[in-house]
């Protein structure tokens, strides 16, 4: 069951287009939402979200308009954009006592024990917490209510590895009952080989690939040759960089498939992004 | 709403509104232009705003299940309590005034009804004009707070200057009949039938226009932020 379907969204503003974004999210899964920095995740977070007004397109949350029944839908979302960085003075117990009266199935019991297994201290103003932490915070504040859709904006991004792996397996945790989804954007794809199910690839506000995580990275293969065969292959190749033992570089897999004197390997996530990046542009720099 | 007005005051309210809240005993300086102490408070609504949109208000507050239009619903009631209770304060030192401080007022309006009733289009205009340019970023708060100054102070040099120009007029023995009517039956404590009932309707339509006005500024406020992009 689709929890949450994004149809032909579109916003513009001077220099950017946000051209018919369409894709849904599963239920129980986790759908990673991936581009570079500027690509139009932000945008399509906060568009979904009526926080910045779409020039057109449709947002079904369990199936019902999400912007016509906006507060309603809410109460069923927790967002977490980043890290909590909002009334930094204020203690994390006064942030709870505000935010919990707006949802009725707020949940104290479970907001304590997600406390004690984050170790956030009620008694700590949100400036004395680590960024971690914030994240961490704003988790809890988001899993207390029974959201049963997290979309979460770049939640891992300037966190060490250690806090990284932490944060991910809490979300694989999440997910677990199959109650809960999770739409996470990010531009660390390390970070979604671990845990995503689905992949939305997003690049300079169109959708370039909406599927599963396996079909995601089948579809390519890494490939890498002498330097005279560039010529031959360079039509099939979506990027590739060139070296002085030759290139490396990123095809579809049937291209690959058919492709004779190529050293062919599985792509990782990383590598689909980065070649894919260079399309336009084909070579990066020869080293 | 009971809760977007919760967060109102436990998160954006600034410790500045109780100061200039207490500059309601500037009503107890002898000779004095009163309506000064309704524009702190202007100003102390200003520095909520302020405050709010430091410390990311208007995206905690996107976050939470409540719509655009909600959110300015709830800022502009916010607004309304704060003003109400100066108005209150106002009236509690007029009542205070008419019985300990009988001598005339020659710095400005006296104590009265017909006070309120200029501090209620004072609030009016602020709120018509600071509003409306606030939400129509959703962070410009200093040009907003500046523009709604200067309309706040035109009217309130327009408000005493009149007063403090009837009681010169009718110290100096000149009979004219606008400065007799302001002099004894606008600028005055309403000792008098004819002086209450001419406050009272001062009154009535000094509340009638800071309902219309407040209404049409939070329509327009709801209009205007419904447009920006919440970052």
């Amino acid at each position: 069951m689709k929890i949450l379907e994004i149809k032909d969204l579109r916003k513009e503003y001077p220099g950017f287009l946000l051209d018919n974004v369409s894709f849904d999210v599963e239920e129980g899964s986790i759908m990673g939402f991936i581009g570079r920095n500027g690509a139009g995740k932000t945008t399509t977070i906060k568009a979904v979200l009526n926080l910045v007004h779409a020039d057109g397109g449709t947002v079904l949350f369990e199936g019902q308009d999400l912007w016509a029944n906006e507060t309603a839908c809410k109460m069923k979302i927790g967002l977490v954009l980043g890290e909590f960085n909002y009334y930094k003075r204020k203690k994390l117990r006064s942030i709870a006592a505000v935010t919990k009266r707006f949802y009725p199935d707020w949940d104290d019991a479970m907001y304590e024990t997600l406390l004690k297994r984050f170790s956030l201290n009620p008694e700590k103003k949100i400036s004395e917490l680590s960024q971690g932490m914030r994240v961490k915070f704003a988790l809890a504040l988001a899993l207390s209510h029974k959201a049963k859709l997290l979309i979460l904006d770049e939640p891992t991004s300037g966190l060490d590895p250690v806090s990284r792996d932490e944060l991910l397996d809490i979300f694989r945790d999440i997910i677990e009952d199959g109650e809960h989804s999770i739409l996470f954007s990010t531009h660390i794809i390390s970070d979604l080989e671990k845990c995503a199910d689905y992949i939305t690839y997003i690049k300079r506000g169109r959708i370039v690939v909406s599927t599963d995580a396996d079909s995601f990275k089948d579809a390519y293969r890494l490939v890498s040759g002498e330097t005279e065969d560039l010529g031959q292959f360079r039509p099939l190749l979506i990027g590739y960089r060139a070296h002085a033992f030759g290139f490396t570089g990123l095809m579809r897999r049937e291209d690959a498939e058919r492709a004779e004197g190529l050293k062919v390997a599985p792509a990782d996530m990383e590598s689909i992004m980065i070649y894919t990046e260079k399309e336009d542009g084909h070579e990066s720099a020869a080293e | 709403m009971k809760a977007l007005l919760n967060k109102e005051f436990k998160l954006c309210l600034h410790p500045a509104v109780f100061i200039y809240l207490a500059l309601i005993l500037m009503l107890l300086i002898p000779n004095y232009p009163y309506l000064v102490s309704c524009f702190f408070v202007c100003n102390a609504i200003f520095f909520c705003f302020q405050q709010a949109r430091e410390n990311g208000d208007a995206m905690y507050t996107a976050m939470l299940p409540v719509s655009k239009a909600q959110a300015v619903r709830a800022r502009v009631l916010f607004v309304v309590i704060i003003q109400a209770i100066d108005l209150l304060l106002v009236a509690g030192m007029c009542a205070f005034a008419i019985v300990s401080m009988p001598e005339h007022n020659a710095g400005g309006t006296d104590h009265g009804l017909s006070l309120l009733a200029f501090a209620l289009v004072l609030f009016a205009i602020f709120n018509l004009i600071f509003l409306p340019s606030f939400y129509k970023t959703g962070y410009k708060a200093g040009s907003a707070f500046l523009k709604g100054a200067i309309g706040v102070w035109i009217w309130l040099v327009l408000c005493e200057g009149m007063m403090i120009a009837s009681n010169a007029v009718m110290e100096s023995g000149a009979d004219i009949a606008l400065f007799r009517f302001i002099h004894e039956n606008i600028d005055c404590m309403p000792k008098t039938a004819e002086a209450l009932t001419v406050q009272a309707i001062l009154f009535g339509a000094g509340l009638l226009i800071y309902v219309v006005c407040t209404l049409l500024a939070c329509r327009v406020s709801i209009k205007r932020y419904e447009k920006v992009s919440v970052q």
